[in-house]
């Protein structure tokens, strides 16, 4: 599973990084610091639960095929 | 006088608006949004147009759904913050007489992307959730103090005493401004913040008194820096130029209003809330850790800005026409309750699996202070259930409140057995 988020359009809620702070990281502006994540196994709900609470909607879960 | 009185005149309804979306609201002084501001926008969501204009305050659209206001707050090129056009702004810049006071720009609120971010950026790293995080510890023990000093006392008016003392000095400590001058700023801010007035122009003196206000702070900051906001703003350069008093007057203007009657507002609704939820602070007091999640319900059910923009040019609008110039509410109370998004959004339910709410709004202009808001929220929730018994609203002087871009609590009177 991957974890792609359109950066230019974060704004800094910051909402995911409250659900996980590894899966999502953020720089030292409280924006999201990366566009692409590998989600380790296990870390799929918590995944998807942070994507769901982004208020800009810019971040999209990638399912294994 | 009726209350009814006191609504602004109407005036005529421009030729490109079809009466299906004329709906007479005053968000100012509409009697029933006054008497219980969310009760009323729940009436206004079932009944109301999704997007309407109203012909109150000069006339203006509201934006009720939340795909309206999700939307227009992304597109700043058809819905801009910038009020008074650059060019006559320039213009009446160069026609001030030397001498005179600066006109100051709230900065970066009234500025649209990409100016913005050259004035957003410097400010991002002093409200981050790391840094707000670092300062949990002595906010937690202000609202300790605050609570503990009505304790043994078994009232309190919770606004005055508490919901208004506790964010405004955590503020002007950051900002770097005079506590002992707390009441001073604050009359300022309400003032400012509950005039109707629809022409931006009229701000202009109110905005100089602002400004007035903290000169005297920003010149001391400058020859002799704290560790504090105004010292930092002292630091940075914009577009490659070291700070000026211009620009300090502009992002002063901002922080002020933005500081000092947001969070209390809110924190004003969600106690309210809890005040007449036993239940619900029975729940939180088993369950502690529930605070954060019962903060964003309460933030979507009592959502309570109400951000202006200015449409930019001629569009549709979620089809809807719409002309350059005219003034059109992110009215964001609404949008958090709109049922389309949210099920049942007239319940509380701190199981909603969907707190995704906008009350900070959504794009680029996101509130720079949600995470100190977000903080300092779930602190006095904590420390109220940490600290107080089962509290209630005193039946005999029920909560008052007042509208605008803020809608806030004015005055909430709590009992509880002591």
């Amino acid at each position: 599973m991957k974890i792609l988020i359109n950066k230019a359009a974060c704004a800094g809620n910051a909402r995911c990084a409250a659900v996980s702070e590894e899966l999502f990281p953020l720089d030292d502006d409280g924006y999201i610091a990366v566009t692409e994540v590998d989600v380790p196994p296990g870390k799929e709900e918590l995944a998807r639960r942070g994507a769901r609470a982004c208020p800009e909607r810019i971040i999209i879960i990638e399912e294994d095929k | 006088m009726s209350a009814a009185a006191n609504v602004s005149p109407a005036v005529a309804k421009p030729a490109h608006v079809p009466d299906s979306l004329v709906y007479d609201f005053d968000m100012f002084r509409d009697p029933a949004y006054v008497a219980d501001p969310h009760e009323r926008i729940l009436d206004l969501v079932k009944n109301a147009p999704p997007i309407f204009w109203t012909p109150r305050n000069g006339g203006h659209w509201m934006l009720m759904s939340h795909s309206a206001n999700f939307n227009a707050s992304r597109d700043t090129e058809s819905f801009s913050s910038e009020f008074i056009p650059r060019a006559e702004m320039a213009a009446m810049k160069a026609k001030l007489p030397p001498g005179m006071p600066h006109i100051p720009l709230p900065v970066p609120i009234n500025v649209d992307p990409p100016e913005h971010s050259k004035y957003r950026t410097p400010l991002q790293r002093v409200f981050s959730p790391k840094s707000i995080l670092a300062l949990k510890d002595s906010i937690n023990a202000l609202a300790t103090e605050l609570v503990d000093s009505v304790k043994d006392r078994g009232n309190c008016e919770f606004m005055k005493e508490i919901a208004e003392p506790m964010p405004v000095r955590v503020f002007l400590k950051m900002l770097g401004l005079p506590l002992d001058r707390q009441d001073e700023y604050r009359e300022i801010v309400s003032q400012h913040l509950s005039d109707p007035s629809s022409d931006a122009r009229a701000m202009i003196p109110k905005l100089q008194r602002i400004a007035a206000s903290m000169n005297d702070t920003f010149i001391a900051r400058r020859d002799n820096p704290q560790d504090d906001i105004i010292s930092m703003l002292w630091k940075i350069e914009i577009d490659g130029k070291p700070t000026t008093i211009e620009d300090m007057q502009n992002y002063g203007v901002l922080l002020f209003i933005a500081g000092l009657d947001t969070v209390m507002n809110g924190i004003g609704h969600g106690v309210r809330h809890l005040a007449r939820n036993p239940e619900l602070q029975a729940q939180l007091r088993a369950n502690p850790k529930m605070v954060p999640e019962a903060t964003e319900e309460l933030l979507r059910r009592y959502t309570f800005t109400v951000p202006p923009r200015m449409v930019a040019k001629d569009i549709v609008f979620e089809g809807v026409q719409m002309k350059a110039r005219e003034r059109a509410m992110l009215f964001l109370p609404a949008a958090d309750l709109d049922p389309k998004e949210f099920a049942n959004s007239d319940r509380y339910d701190l199981n909603r699996e969907n707190k995704v709410h906008i009350a900070f709004n959504a794009g680029p202009h996101r509130c720079l202070g949600s995470h100190l808001a977000r903080v300092e929220l779930q602190v006095i929730y904590e420390v109220l259930m940490a600290r107080l018994p089962t509290f209630r609203l005193d039946s005999q002087r029920p909560p008052t409140f007042h509208c605008g871009h803020v809608v806030g609590v004015d005055s909430l009177h709590l009992v509880w057995d002591v």
